[in-house]
């Protein structure tokens, strides 16, 4: 694998929805563009526009009804559920709006959670869990259950997992959107810490001043990219 | 800076599925722990979930002790009949009542006669004997002022020493000579000398059988009791001695032994056929007589337990269904409740197969437990019974095969009735998962 090479190349993604008697709906309407290893980028637009489409897509959680779609050299649009399953677990690190932990499990054991699904044996499970925790601050709070941890902390738990199995993209969908903005600065700040120690990041958000914190927008209306703006 | 439109670099292949073995096996403890938990959190739901399998499990486990210590008492005391003797008489033993009946209307007692010639024409048996007994409803025993009733009086063979179940443990069996003579001697059983000659030595001394008096010539060793009936109530005279003071032409019990299993198979078939010969039975009509080995007690008492156990089956069979199904159900609303859970872990790579195995293992542990409950249950059920019925009489012992049959079979039931929840919950679309609230 090269270091710096394109991780994302979507082509002309397509993704329908027959509603029955010969009406379909077009979530999104051949989308085209391309991630490089290390950007650090966001998906904006307004609820409707297909970003959330675009998400699941690019996060192999959903296929392309056309179109094609590369992941890390990959060709992910056309895998079946055991092997897009196989690929989120290796490649693919979420971070959701709702946090989306096991809340009967400690800190600790949810960020195992990817580890030991793709198989990893219990000691070295640990060690990594509690490395992933270390690197977001939380390693004195590992024991504790999501309900004794502030949303920040729960965020950063989440942060946690999605790195834990050192995948290509980091996914955040509205990252911010049920913390307070003092605590959804640290956050970004966090992400913006994850970006210069190399990791691609990709946010998804219809908030212009959490896109703002990327170095690339790409805006989306209609199922369709309306621009695409390189800011510094 | 890439621009838009630019090739992707080398694809490479999917690599191979390393993680197919461990991963399993890692899945499986969560599951496993997750299963504990789940148990641990609802414990009033999971008991009445598990309810059907426990009382399942608790009924399988008790009739296969009880069985297992029954035949443990039957094959030590009904076995004192004696290795391949076999016994021809007048009624045939445990067939019933209407059985009992036609035996008085048709069948004749085996006589004297009888016993000789069978004596004179079977071919090779190992020895025969021949007792003769009186109804103990009249009998009495008396030495000084102590009396026994209801005791057996048997006129005996006496090579009836070596066929029946009586061993001398101090002076003679009754012998030729007795025999011969009509002596008036006796073999005592231990009955007698617990309440006649608890200190002193029996032998030689003088007892009214009956107001008839008798030497002790010997006494038996002690045998105990069989459905709480003593076997050691009798006294043995010579059966000669027998028919000139109890009865002139008594019923006789013909007892016949072979040298090993298959030679008595032979044997009873060859009597039989004397026997119908000699009195002329024609050959559409039954035997006037009866045949019976311990192997027919045995036959009765598996048959016995045959149906008992079958009885039992179809019960178990049917509280694991019903339990099972209220497992799958618990499991389906299980599934409902943790849609979202489910959700997560698929976005983080859990295959369907991960899904599933965690389900069906929730669901086997689950019903496992109820099995381990059944157990301990029937382990309680177990000592009371022996409290109750008291020890001496039998042991309702259980065996390790009942409780491994429950917890398997519990297990098993849980597996099966937990794949369709599982499946379903392996079946849900990611998206849609996480999209559901809890």
């Amino acid at each position: 694998m090269p270091p710096d090479g394109v991780i994302i190349k979507a082509e002309d993604l397509w993704k329908t929805y027959d509603m029955g008697e010969a009406i379909q709906v077009h979530a999104l309407s051949g989308v085209s563009f391309a991630i490089d290893r290390g950007e650090y980028d966001a998906i904006m637009g307004p609820s409707g526009s297909g970003k959330s489409t675009l998400m699941n897509l690019i996060g192999c959680l959903d296929t392309p009804t056309r179109g094609c779609y590369w992941l890390n050299g990959q060709l992910v649009s056309e895998l079946s559920d055991d092997e897009l399953a196989y690929i989120r677990n290796k490649e693919i690190g979420f971070v959701f709006q709702t946090f989306n932990l096991l809340s009967r499990a400690s800190a600790l054991h949810n960020v195992e959670l990817p580890l030991i699904y793709s198989g990893m044996p219990a000691k070295e499970r640990l060690e990594k869990a509690e490395e992933a925790l270390r690197k977001v601050d939380l390693a004195d709070r590992m024991h504790h259950k999501p309900n004794e941890l502030s949303g920040g902390q729960r965020q950063r738990v989440a942060i946690a997992r999605a790195l834990v199995n050192n995948p290509s993209i980091i996914l955040a969908d509205e990252p911010t959107g049920n913390l307070d903005s003092a605590t959804g600065e640290e956050i970004m700040g966090l992400f913006a810490r994850l970006h210069e120690a190399g990791n691609t990041i990709l946010l998804v958000t219809h908030e212009h001043d959490i896109a703002a914190h990327a170095h690339r927008i790409i805006h989306v209306r209609d199922g369709r990219i309306e621009r695409d703006e390189r800011i510094e | 800076m890439a621009s838009i439109g630019q090739t992707a670099s080398l694809p490479h292949a999917l690599p191979t599925r390393s993680r197919a073995g461990s991963g399993a096996w890692v899945t499986a403890r969560e599951a496993f722990w997750i299963a504990l938990e789940a148990l641990r959190a609802h414990k009033l739901r999971s008991f009445l979930t598990l309810l059907g399998v426990v009382i399942a499990t608790t009924t399988l486990i008790v009739v296969m002790s009880l069985i297992n210590g029954m035949n443990f008492y039957i094959a030590d005391h009904i076995a004192n009949l004696g290795a391949n003797v076999f016994i021809v008489h007048l009624h045939p033993w445990a067939q019933g009542y209407e059985a009992w009946l036609k035996a008085e209307r048709r069948n004749k007692p085996i006589r004297i006669e009888e016993f000789e010639y069978l004596r004179d024409n079977l071919k090779n048996y190992r020895n025969i004997g021949a007792e003769a007994e009186t109804q103990t409803i009249n009998t009495s025993a008396r030495y000084q002022n102590h009396s026994v009733y209801f005791l057996d009086i048997v006129g005996v063979t006496p090579n009836m020493i070596d066929i029946g179940a009586q061993k001398v443990e101090s002076g003679r069996y009754i012998t030729e000579s007795d025999y011969q003579h009509e002596s008036m001697v006796c073999f005592i059983g231990q009955d007698l000398v617990t309440e006649f000659f608890p200190n002193v030595d029996p032998l030689d001394k003088e007892v009214m059988v009956n107001g008839i008096p008798f030497r002790v010539a010997g006494v038996a060793e002690k045998i105990g009791s069989t459905f709480g009936e003593s076997q050691d109530n009798f006294v043995h005279i010579p059966l000669t001695t027998y028919r000139k003071f109890f009865s002139a032409r008594p019923s006789l019990l013909v007892n016949v032994q072979a040298w090993d299993a298959e030679q008595m198979m032979v044997l009873e078939d060859q009597t039989r056929a004397l026997l119908r010969a000699r009195r002329h039975v024609p050959y559409r009509e039954d035997d006037t007589f009866a045949i019976d080995a311990s192997d027919t007690l045995m036959e009765l008492w598996h048959s016995i337990t045959g149906a008992v156990f079958g009885v039992t089956i179809g019960i178990v069979a049917v509280f694991m269904v019903v339990g099972g199904i209220v497992i799958m159900n618990i499991m389906l609303a299980s599934v409902t409740e943790r849609t979202h859970e489910i959700g997560i872990r698929k976005s983080l790579g859990a295959r369907r197969r991960d899904i599933l195995m965690q389900f069906v293992i929730e669901s086997s542990v689950m019903a496992g437990m109820g099995g381990g409950l059944g157990v301990l249950l029937s382990l309680m059920v177990s000592e009371i019974v022996n409290l109750i019925v008291g020890p001496g009489f039998f042991n309702s012992s259980i065996p390790l095969s009942a409780v491994l049959v429950g917890l398997i079979l519990s297990a098993s039931v849980g597996l099966f009735f937990g794949i369709y929840p599982a499946s379903q919950a392996a079946k849900l679309d990611p998206i849609e998962a996480l999209r559901t609230e809890n």
